[in-house]
């Protein structure tokens, strides 16, 4: 088996179709719903209010499956793809063992969880993203752009998500959310004291690892679907994020490159509306 | 109530426990580091084939096993010193040159209609070879000097047991035909004879035979 992998060789049963972070942002159709759109709603954060509440919340729960599925790979390939001792320490790889285990635990959880609310594997497409921020040759930028960027993310996405099982009325959904929240926490947290640790005497790989860590966080801002704004569908979860060891700058630079995203697709969306306007 | 000051036996009835053991402490040390090695070969290659493997089901039984076989590893990393060896990467080693070559062949397969291969290499040829050696080592070493050793077997005979089992119920659900109970057979017998050339885990030894 050779080392490093790459997103779009992914092993997938005949229920699954792939799409990339680029070609989702091409596609015109978007989720973010401009306030002005009066034909539609002006709050897009996922609540058990809003009439699509139950097909937005299935279509998240397949994306938190299939992320989870990308993230126990990643785990599982930093375990492969690294020569203990030379490039990766014993203890970091004991640690993406760990936590290949845990998120082996999530994709279990979120079967579960798609099945009890309605959803089919496969029935919306996988975005590889996770995956493709799982690839990089040094494990230290793997582990800032997985630990810290992704499972921040899905620190953001099942605080969002256990919320919503507590307004609906699930106490299924939020006892599960709430499990796999505190597995989010334990893994951003072994990313930021690895981080600290592997780069304690080389500050230039450290620079590289965080400005990495911020390109993935802006790719994580799917377009502005996660921000501190109600049009985003996907809070920041302040809190959780500080008890993973995120500092209060930290969490302020991902809402602000959050809000950004935000900002850069309502800019998007107005001008295509606007050119189709014209050529009507 | 029993008389408190009255004299008992320092090992009572039921308490059979001999002293002697087949094992020095060098020997222990050099049997830990060579199962520290293997199994830290098997939890890299079940990690690196969980993005290879299609079968959902498969997918998650080698993320959850990837983890067990660290854990072994990290019980051994952390017996070593209290055998005596400081430098528990001095003595993380294959036992043998047939053994990198066993490891090397078992982590060969690699594209997605490989499955049967991989778990083939893994639950029917390695997980055996650790059971075999772990109990040899855990019937035979000295019951008293040597029980945080037996206590660390104990431990990862439970995860082996439990692991051949799934190993061995996805096999026999994924091979559902002649020509891959023949696949299976040939891949198995391939990696038998490099393992017998090897000796098993700790080499020609490993359970008693030479």
């Amino acid at each position: 088996m050779r080392k490093f992998m790459p997103a779009d060789e992914l092993a997938r049963d005949e229920r699954f179709s792939q799409t990339t972070q680029r070609d989702r942002m091409a596609d015109a159709r978007t989720t973010v719903v401009l306030n002005g759109d009066q034909n539609r709603r002006s709050n897009n954060r996922l609540t058990p209010e809003r009439n699509d509440a139950s097909e937005a919340a299935r279509a998240l729960m397949h994306g938190i499956f299939v992320g989870e599925i990308q993230a126990l790979e990643g785990a599982g390939r930093t375990c492969w793809d690294f020569t203990t001792g030379e490039e990766a320490p014993f203890a970091l790889k004991l640690d993406m063992a760990r936590q290949a285990w845990d998120e082996a635990r999530h994709v279990e959880i979120s079967c579960k969880l798609g099945d009890w609310m309605g959803a089919e594997i496969g029935q919306y497409v996988e975005n590889t993203v996770l995956f493709e921020a799982a690839c990089s040759n040094d494990p230290v930028l793997r582990l800032a752009g997985v630990n810290r960027a992704l499972e921040g993310l899905a620190i953001d996405v099942f605080t969002t998500m256990k919320e919503f099982g507590e307004i609906a009325g699930d106490p299924y959904l939020e006892f599960c959310e709430d499990w796999m929240l505190a597995d989010e926490v334990t893994h951003v947290k072994m990313g930021s004291d690895w981080l600290r640790k592997v780069t304690e005497n080389d500050p230039e790989r450290r620079k590289k690892a965080l400005e990495f860590q911020n390109i993935v966080d802006k790719m994580f801002s799917y377009g502005g679907s996660r921000s501190e704004s109600d049009e985003s569908s996907l809070g920041i979860a302040r809190r959780f994020r500080e008890l993973a060891g995120f500092t209060d700058s930290e969490v302020d630079y991902v809402a602000e490159v959050s809000m950004q995203a935000l900002n850069e697709r309502k800019a998007q969306i107005a001008e295509r509306q606007a050119a189709a306007a014209a050529n009507k | 109530m029993a008389n408190a000051s009255k004299a008992r036996a320092p090992f009572a009835p039921w308490d059979r426990r001999e002293i002697a053991g087949a094992f020095s402490v060098e020997e222990t040390a050099r049997r830990a580091g060579h199962y520290k090695w293997t199994e830290m070969k098997l939890f890299e290659a079940l990690g690196g084939w969980i993005a290879t493997v299609p079968e959902l089901d498969v997918k998650m039984r080698l993320g959850t096993h990837c983890y067990k076989h660290a854990w072994h590893a990290e019980l051994w990393h952390k017996r070593l010193p209290e055998l005596r060896e400081m430098n528990p990467d001095r003595l993380t080693l294959p036992a043998n040159d047939a053994m990198v070559r066993f490891i090397d062949a078992m982590t060969e397969p690699e594209s997605p209609d490989q499955t049967i291969e991989k778990l083939v290499g893994v639950y029917r040829v390695l997980i055996p070879r650790f059971i075999a050696a772990y109990t040899y080592h855990m019937n035979n070493t000295s019951e008293i000097t040597d029980m945080p050793t037996i206590r660390t077997i104990k431990f990862i005979l439970q995860d082996e047991f439990d692991d051949l089992r799934d190993g061995e119920m996805l096999l026999q659900s994924l091979i559902d035909s002649p020509e891959e109970a023949e696949r299976a057979a040939a891949h198995q017998a391939r990696l038998e004879k490099i393992m017998v050339e090897a000796g098993g885990i700790t080499g020609p030894g490993s359970i008693g035979f030479n």
